[in-house]
Formats: C-alpha cells, sequence, structure tokens
C-alpha cells in the first residue's frame, strides 16, 4: 500500500467526516505530520483494525479545536460540553475516520474495528510497522492523524 | 405519520448526535427512545412498540449483528424495521446484516437527507416535512 494512497484517504475521510458531522471545513497541509506537530494539551484517541491490512489509527486534536467539533457534533453551545463529551466526540470521529479510510482502501474486505479509546494527555504509542500522518487546520486548532499498518500485513 | 424511533448505540455522543440528525431530517417524531447495546434494546421492547429501530454494530454485551438476528427471529419484533448505522462500508458486513434481517445499512459519516430517506424506504412511506 502506497504511502500517498493513504495521505488521500486520510485527506478524503477527514474532509467528510467534519464537514459532514460536524458542519465545519478543514484545511489538510500539504506535507506529513511530525511528532512536533502532535498537540501535548489535546484530546487523544486511538484504535485497532484487523483485517487485510492489520494496524492502527490515532486522532489527536487541539483542545480548541476538540471543544468546537464537540459542540457543532452535539449542537450544543461550546460551554456546555463537558471535557468527556469532547472525548467521546473524538472518539466518534477517530472511528469514521478510520472506518472511512479502510473502505477507502480495501472496499472488499471486511475490518474488525475495536472500541476507541482515549490517551492520556501527551502519552505517545510505540508501533512497528509503517505509519502514514496528516494534519489538518480547523481554524481552531490542528487535528492530526496517524495510520498504522502492521508489518506484514 | 409520528414515529417512535429506538436508537441503539453505545456512545452518547452518537446517540445524542443521531437525535438531532433526526430533528433535522424533516421527519414526524413523537419520540426517541435509546439503549445502549442490542440487550438493552430488547429489554426495552418488551414495554414498548417502535416503528424503526437505529442500531450500531460495534457494542458491548451485544452487538448489532445478534440484535437484528434476534429480532429478525421474534415473532412480534421482525415486523419492527431494523437500520443499521455503521461505519464499516464493506459489502460484505452489508450484505450480512441485509441478509440478517435488517431493512437499511446508513455508513457513517451520513446527513440528514440520507437517514431520512433510508427510513422512509424501510416504512414504505413518505412523511411530510413540517
Amino acid at each position: 500500500m502506497e504511502s500517498n494512497e493513504v495521505q488521500a484517504a486520510l485527506a478524503s475521510a477527514v474532509e467528510e467526516v467534519v464537514e459532514t458531522m460536524c458542519f465545519a471545513s478543514v484545511i489538510a497541509s500539504s506535507e506529513a505530520a511530525s511528532d512536533d506537530d502532535v498537540s501535548k494539551s489535546g484530546v487523544s484517541a486511538e484504535l485497532r483494525f484487523e483485517g487485510d491490512p492489520s494496524g492502527g489509527f490515532r486522532l489527536d486534536v487541539e483542545s480548541a479545536a476538540a471543544r468546537v467539533l464537540g459542540a457543532a457534533f452535539l449542537g450544543r453551545e461550546e460551554h456546555e460540553v463537558t471535557d468527556a463529551q469532547q472525548g467521546e466526540v473524538v472518539c466518534e470521529l477517530a472511528n469514521m475516520i478510520c472506518g472511512s479510510v479502510l473502505s477507502r482502501l480495501e472496499r472488499a474486505t471486511t475490518f474488525h474495528i475495536t472500541h476507541p479509546c482515549l490517551v492520556p494527555k501527551g502519552a505517545t504509542t510505540a508501533y512497528v510497522g509503517t505509519e502514514v500522518r496528516r494534519c489538518f487546520d480547523l481554524g481552531e486548532g490542528v487535528m492530526t492523524t496517524c495510520f498504522r499498518i502492521q508489518q506484514g500485513t | 405519520m409520528q414515529l417512535r424511533i429506538l436508537i441503539v448505540d453505545d456512545s452518547p455522543a452518537m446517540r445524542s448526535f443521531i437525535r438531532r440528525v433526526l430533528d433535522l431530517s424533516g421527519l414526524t417524531i413523537s419520540e426517541c427512545l435509546e439503549a445502549s447495546d442490542g440487550r438493552e434494546a430488547l429489554e426495552l421492547l418488551e414495554g414498548t412498540w417502535v416503528d424503526a429501530i437505529l442500531t450500531d454494530i460495534n457494542m458491548p454485551r451485544m452487538d448489532g449483528e445478534e440484535l437484528v438476528r434476534r429480532l429478525a427471529e421474534h415473532d412480534v419484533f421482525r415486523l419492527i424495521p431494523v437500520l443499521v448505522v455503521s461505519t464499516d462500508r464493506t459489502e460484505t458486513r452489508m450484505q450480512r446484516l441485509l441478509t440478517l434481517g435488517a431493512k437499511g445499512y446508513v455508513t457513517k459519516p451520513f446527513a440528514p437527507e440520507t437517514l431520512r430517506e433510508v427510513i422512509e424506504n424501510s416504512l414504505g412511506v413518505t412523511h411530510g416535512v413540517e
């Protein structure tokens, strides 16, 4: 699976999910994200998928952007959205973006996607395999995606 | 015709989102009931009737596939249209759920009009926009 193919799938999936579910627009960066782009003070969620290929997906959203997305997703004012609800929304977005990416890459294969779980602030995940990252500007903050493909799948 | 809809999803955020989308869809909804998994949905159905069920697949205790299977086997509940709402867009998954008895399949993300269309198709009716 080519990195460019995954990059394109990530861009299309994020745009579709954020625009449809949060009524917001995103601007994809022209370059892949690095470790420095991953916020240490935002909301992060990750999940694993099993199929062909198997791997994982992580979504990091800066605090201000997570608040805006949470409010838009739930149809509430920003001050009404709790930290827990922001976490739930970021988990849902991670689930949908990952599912959307997988369906763009391998439509004929059935994947099992695990429940997304929140990652403690600032925590990084060691991983063996290929990682494809891309960040997106939401206006109020940056969203970083990391799609991981297990070696040998 | 006013509809009573049961939303089955383990994510409170997604249940809240679906409620909002139903409000925006133009369908006339009299009540939205919620369950966090298949088992809770079956328990709820023992005491009340709904016109349609929207269910996620990946849930704890009883997932969406098992829920669809149990509903299809039930003498009364099999009459309720079940629509699957999932991130999984693979053809094999969709076909399996439809074969088990689901009347429709909506992939996330989805727009209000998409949900409305699938619900209307499953009920075989067209509802007026309020």
